[in-house]
């Protein structure tokens, strides 16, 4: 499978893709994007290039946020029905709803375990 | 120590510690009294704006940044690997989204900044809010310092 991973940090791409596999997810590529705009534009050049399965988005990010990008990638509509899971330092209930309007299906708090990322992205993977 | 920097330094030990156990698989515990032997080049900053005004910066040795770069990503970091910066960023990051998380409503309304890293040390740093309080903390005998200040 496919998963596009959205975070300015390079270090949290590497520990949220270790964290994939350690959740047993057998990942053919890793797309990498370190803010939405980079994403947006990742989505866009993939488009019908093969399956996405998932996306997961850091929130508070420079250049275009996570939230922005929920909100473009929805009015773009690119990869429609790709579950996206949020993984952020706010777990702010605002940002939660907010996100969860803008086309989330889940988030995960930071700091997460491997354990955490399974349950909250593998049932989501068995309905999409 | 007044009942709102107590608050304030219970929360952190308890942010530091949550991080890394969870994202580094190590404790860490906080350094009771003076400890002047924490070398701080790299410096990472976090700034909180809204209910709560303020900043939390974290600093430690280019060795003990290393260490840490290394426990988080489960591989050896090359000298001057600007992984190593990213990984005390976020480690600030991950440590003052769980300061903020931990304070009751509407202080925990505020947003927090991204991170931004340099290696200029602490020298002439000076915490422009009213409440400010350094912490030091070792996990494995690498020593670095948090300062929360707001």
């Amino acid at each position: 499978m496919r998963a596009l991973i959205i975070d300015d940090s390079a270090v949290m791409r590497k520990v949220i893709e270790r964290a994939l596999r350690q959740a047993g997810l057998e990942l053919s590529e890793v797309l990498q994007a370190s803010n939405g705009e980079e994403a947006l534009q990742t989505l866009r050049d993939n488009q019908g290039s093969g399956g996405l399965s998932l996306i997961l988005s850091d929130i508070n990010m420079p250049v275009m946020d996570g939230l922005q990008f929920l909100e473009a990638r929805k009015q773009e509509n690119l990869a429609h029905g790709v579950p996206v899971v949020m993984i952020t330092t706010e777990g702010n209930e605002s940002f939660v709803l907010r996100a969860i309007a803008a086309g989330a299906q889940g988030y995960i708090c930071k700091p997460f375990t491997a354990e955490q990322v399974k349950a909250r992205v593998l049932p989501l993977l068995r309905v999409a | 120590m007044s009942n709102t920097q107590d608050e304030a330094v219970t929360r952190l030990d308890s942010a530091v510690a949550e991080v890394f156990e969870t994202m580094l698989e190590r404790s860490c515990d906080p350094l009771e009294g003076e400890v002047d032997t924490v070398e701080g080049r790299i410096v990472a900053r976090i700034q909180f704006t809204g209910a709560v005004d303020g900043e939390c910066l974290l600093y430690a040795s280019q060795a003990t940044a290393s260490v840490t770069a290394e426990a988080l990503l489960g591989t050896p970091s090359e000298p001057h690997d600007p992984m190593v910066d990213d990984a005390i960023g976020e480690l600030c990051n991950m440590i003052a989204g769980g300061w903020k998380s931990k304070l009751a409503s509407p202080d925990s309304n505020c947003t927090i900044s991204t991170p931004a890293v340099t290696r200029n040390g602490l020298e002439g740093y000076q915490a422009r809010f009213g409440t400010k309080f350094s912490r030091k903390y070792s996990f494995q005998g690498n020593v670095f310092g948090v300062v929360l200040a707001f």
